[in-house]
C-alpha cells in the first residue's frame, strides 16, 4: 500500500504520440478512474503503470521509488484485465493461487507432482489454501472454488479475477475497464460490490472505464483523459459541476451537456442575439460557448431566449428528458424536466426554456473554462 | 376440447418423429453406403483373410486358424518388425513434436523472417520423400557423400581428442550409415524428423494463434518471471489440444513410415532388416511375396495400434485437455 506518482509520462508508437506527458499523484487508498473516450491512451497509462508496456519518457514512482527498469512481476501491483485473462486449465481455487504460487514458493516446491513432497511445500499449501478461501468468502465465491472458468458466468469469471487480485496484499489495483463484459443490469451490481470492496481494503483502486457513469459512481477522483492528456483530475461532483473544459463538460454527464454558441461584446453576453448578462473580469471575444446541464433549464414562458418545438420526449418515470428543436441552433436543446411537467411537453409543442446564468458554463474559443464575474444577471425571459 | 385433443395429437406427433428418423437413414445413406463399402468392407475382409492361407490367384483357402498371428510373435524376423516399428514410433514422435513446438516458438517469437523460416521448415513436408530419401542416400554415401565428407575435415583438429566417435572414425573410417545395422534404424529416424516436425510446428502455430495475449500479461502480474513459467502456466495448458491432435497423428504417421524405407533399400529393409517396419512387411509378405494371410494379420495388427491411439486421443480430448 503506497502513494504512486506518474511523473511526464510519454508513450509514442513510431510517429504517433498516444500520451503527451501524463503526470498524476495517487495518495494511498485512493479510487482514481481513469476515464474517456476510446483511443484516449486510458488503457496505455494503466499498462505503463503495470509494467506491461514502458514508456518514452517520464517516470512512474510507486512508495517513493521509481520502477522505471522494473518488470511488472516485480512491482507489486494487481490487475483486473477486461477479459479477465483467467487460466482456463485451471480451477477457480488455483486461479486464485498462482500469484501466492508463484511469488512465495520456489521453482521447486511447484513441480507437478514431486513438488508437493519438497521440504516445507505442504506447509505453504495450507497457508496458500487458507488465503485463497479467505480471498473467495471474500467475494463470496466458496462454492466456485472447484469448478473451472470455462463453467462460469461472467459475472462470477470477474468476481474470480478479481479474488485473484486480492489474493496478496499489492501497492494498488489496476482495473482495466472490468465491467465492459457484463449486462447492463449485473454492471449496476457489480459497480457497487467494487466500491464497497475499496471501502473495506482501503486499498488504491486505479479504474480505467470509458463509461463516465462507472467513474462519476465509484471514485474518489476523476481523470479525464483525451487525446493523451489528462484534462482535469477532481472529485466526481467537481468534475460535474465545475468542468476546466468544454471536452470535460461534454464527456462527463448523461444526456450530454447544451452548447450554445455565445457572443461577448463590452461585457455584455448574447446569445441568439440577445442580451442575457453583463460580465466583468473578461476580455471580449467572439465564438464563446455557453454550456447548459439538462437540469439547468427550465420550462417558462413562450417569449423566452430559448424558444423552440419538442420534437422528441423520452419518460423515464422519475424524470422526462424533452429534447427541443431551438430555431437558429444547430442541435437540440435537452431538457431534464419532473415528470409533472410532462403534459407540456407533447411532441410539437412550442415551449420556452429559462435558466440562471450562474448555472451556465462559459468557455472560450480554444474550449478553455472562463470565470467572468456576472455583474448583473437578467434571467432570459426578462429580456425584451 | 384439451382433453379430446391429446390422443389425436399423440399419434400425429410419433408419425412425425418416425418419418424423420425414415428421413434420417434415407439422408445419411449414401454416407453409410460409402463407409461400408470402402473403410469397413476391407477391414473385415483382412481380419478374415488373415486367418487363412490364402494367396491371390488361389482359387480356395484353408482356415488356419491363429497360425498366422502365431507367426507373427514368435518368429524372429517379426520381432525384428516391431523392435524396428517401436524404434522408429518412440524415436521420432517425441523428437518430431518437441521439434515442431520449439520451432513453433521460435518463430512466433521473431519479429522479422517469420514467413521465411516457415517456408524453410515446412519445405521437407511438401517435398516428395522418394525423391528426399535418394537425395539423403548421396549425402550419407560412406565415401563420396557430403556426411562424411564433412565429418573428415574433423580429423586432426581437437574434436579428436574430446569426442570418441571422431577418434575411431578418423582412424578406421566413418560409419556406412545405411550399410551398418547399428546406423540404418536411426538414419530412417532422423530422415523422418527431419521430413515431419514441419508439419507438427505448422499444426502448433495454428493452436498459438488461439492463446489469448492478455493471458501472458496475467501471468506477468501474477508473477510469472522467466519465460518457462509463463510456457508452464499459459502456453503448455492453452496448447494442449493442439498436443494431444499432433501427437496422435505423428504416432500414426510413424507406424505408417515405409517410402523413405523402400526407397533405402527396395530388397530388404535395412542391414540384417534393422529397419523392417510394419509397413514395408505388410508390402512385403502381402504384395511381393503373395502371402495375404500373413500380410492381412499384420494389418490387423498394425489397424489395432491405429485404433488404440485414435481412443486415446478421444479420450484425452474429451476428459483432459478440453476446459470448456
Amino acid at each position: 500500500m503506497a502513494d504512486l506518482h506518474i511523473d511526464g509520462v510519454v508513450k509514442s508508437f513510431g510517429e504517433t504520440q498516444v500520451l503527451k506527458g501524463i503526470s498524476l499523484d495517487i495518495r494511498h487508498g485512493e479510487f482514481i478512474a481513469l476515464v474517456g473516450p476510446s483511443g484516449c491512451g486510458k488503457s496505455t497509462l494503466l499498462r505503463i503503470i503495470a509494467g506491461l508496456e514502458s514508456q518514452s519518457a517520464g517516470d512512474i514512482v510507486i512508495a517513493g521509488r521509481s520502477v522505471a527498469g522494473v518488470r511488472a512481476a516485480d512491482r507489486n501491483l494487481s490487475m483486473v484485465f477486461q477479459s479477465y485473462a483467467l487460466y482456463p486449465h485451471l480451477s477457480v481455487a488455483d486461479n486464485i493461487a498462482v500469484p501466492l504460487r508463484m511469488r512465495t514458493m520456489g521453482a521447486v516446491q511447484r513441480l507437478p507432482l514431486v513438488g508437493r513432497w519438497m521440504p516445507g511445500a505442504a506447509e505453504r499449501n495450507r497457508e496458500i489454501d487458507a488465503e485463497v478461501r479467505k480471498a473467495a468468502s471474500t467475494l463470496e465465491i466458496e462454492t466456485l472454488l472447484d469448478r473451472k472458468p470455462g463453467q462460469l458466468s461472467g459475472g462470477q469469471r470477474q468476481r474470480v479475477a478479481l479474488g485473484r487480485a486480492l489474493v496478496r496484499d499489492p501497492a494498488a489495483f489496476l482495473l482495466d475497464e472490468p465491467l465492459s463484459n457484463l449486462d447492463a443490469k449485473l454492471r449496476v451490481q457489480t459497480r457497487g460490490e467494487i466500491a464497497e470492496l475499496h471501502r473495506r481494503l482501503g486499498a488504491t483502486f486505479i479504474y480505467v472505464t470509458h463509461d463516465q457513469v462507472e467513474a462519476m459512481t465509484m471514485s474518489s477522483r476523476i481523470a479525464v483523459m483525451m487525446e493523451g492528456q489528462i484534462l482535469q483530475c477532481d472529485a466526481p461532483d467537481l468534475v460535474y459541476e465545475d468542468p476546466e473544459d468544454i471536452r470535460v463538460a461534454e464527456f462527463i454527464g448523461s444526456p450530454k451537456i447544451n452548447i450554445l454558441p455565445a457572443e461577448l461584446n463590452g461585457g455584455s453576453l448574447r446569445v441568439l442575439d440577445r442580451d442575457i448578462a453583463r460580465l466583468t473580469r473578461v476580455a471580449d471575444q467572439p465564438g464563446i460557448r455557453l454550456g447548459l446541464r439538462p437540469e439547468a433549464l427550465r420550462l417558462s414562458g413562450a417569449d423566452s431566449v430559448l424558444t423552440g418545438v419538442v420534437a422528441h420526449h423520452e419518460n423515464l418515470g422519475s424524470e422526462v428528458f424533452a429534447q427541443i428543436e431551438v430555431p437558429g441552433l444547430s442541435e437540440r436543446v435537452v431538457l431534464r424536466a419532473d415528470p409533472s411537467a410532462r403534459r407540456r411537453l407533447g411532441l410539437g409543442a412550442t415551449v420556452g426554456l429559462d435558466f440562471d446564468i450562474g448555472d451556465a458554463l462559459l468557455f472560450d474559443t480554444s474550449g478553455k473554462r472562463l470565470r467572468p464575474v456576472i455583474e448583473a444577471a437578467r434571467a432570459a425571459h426578462q429580456v425584451a | 376440447m384439451a382433453v379430446t385433443e391429446i390422443p389425436v395429437a399423440a399419434p400425429a406427433a410419433r408419425s412425425v418423429e418416425a418419418s424423420q428418423r425414415r428421413t434420417g437413414w434415407f439422408l445419411t445413406a449414401p454416407a453409410i453406403t460409402l463407409m461400408g463399402l470402402i473403410l469397413l468392407g476391407p477391414v473385415l475382409v483382412a481380419l478374415v483373410l488373415s486367418f487363412t492361407d490364402y494367396a491371390l490367384g488361389n482359387s480356395g483357402f484353408n482356415w488356419v486358424g491363429l497360425e498366422n498371428y502365431e507367426k507373427l510373435f514368435t518368429r524372429s524376423t517379426y520381432e525384428k518388425m516391431f523392435v524396428a516399428t517401436f524404434t522408429y514410433v518412440v524415436t521420432v514422435v517425441p523428437l518430431s513434436v518437441g521439434l515442431g513446438l520449439g520451432a513453433a516458438l521460435l518463430i512466433t517469437s521473431v519479429g522479422r523472417f517469420r514467413d521465411l523460416y516457415k517456408t524453410i521448415y515446412f519445405l521437407p513436408v511438401m517435398a516428395t520423400l522418394l525423391a528426399m530419401a535418394i537425395a539423403w542416400e548421396f549425402m550419407l554415401h560412406p565415401t563420396i557423400g557430403m556426411v562424411n565428407r564433412t565429418i573428415e575435415m574433423g580429423c586432426g583438429t581437437f574434436l579428436e581428442a574430446i569426442w570418441p566417435f571422431m577418434a575411431q572414425g578418423c582412424e578406421g573410417g566413418f560409419p556406412l550409415w545405411l550399410g551398418d545395422q547399428r546406423y540404418a534404424i536411426w538414419v530412417v529416424c532422423f530422415v523422418g524428423i527431419w521430413q515431419g516436425f514441419g508439419f507438427n510446428m505448422v499444426l502448433y502455430l495454428a493452436g498459438l494463434t488461439s492463446v489469448h495475449r492478455e493471458l501472458y500479461h496475467a501471468a506477468e502480474m501474477d508473477g510469472a518471471r522467466s519465460a518457462w513459467e509463463r510456457f508452464r502456466l499459459v502456453t503448455w495448458p492453452a496448447l494442449g489440444p493442439t498436443t494431444v491432435f499432433v501427437v496422435t497423428i505423428s504416432c500414426i504417421r510413424a507406424f505408417q513410415v515405409f517410402d523413405t524405407i523402400e526407397a533405402f533399400w527396395p530388397q530388404g529393409a535395412g542391414p540384417n532388416k534393422s529397419a523392417y517396419v510394419m509397413m514395408f512387411a505388410i508390402f512385403e509378405k502381402g504384395v511381393q511375396q503373395n502371402l495375404i494371410g500373413i500380410g492381412s494379420a499384420i494389418t490387423v495388427v498394425f489397424l489395432g495400434f491405429v485404433m488404440f491411439l485414435t481412443l486415446i486421443q478421444r479420450w484425452l480430448v474429451e476428459r483432459k485437455v478440453h476446459y470448456g
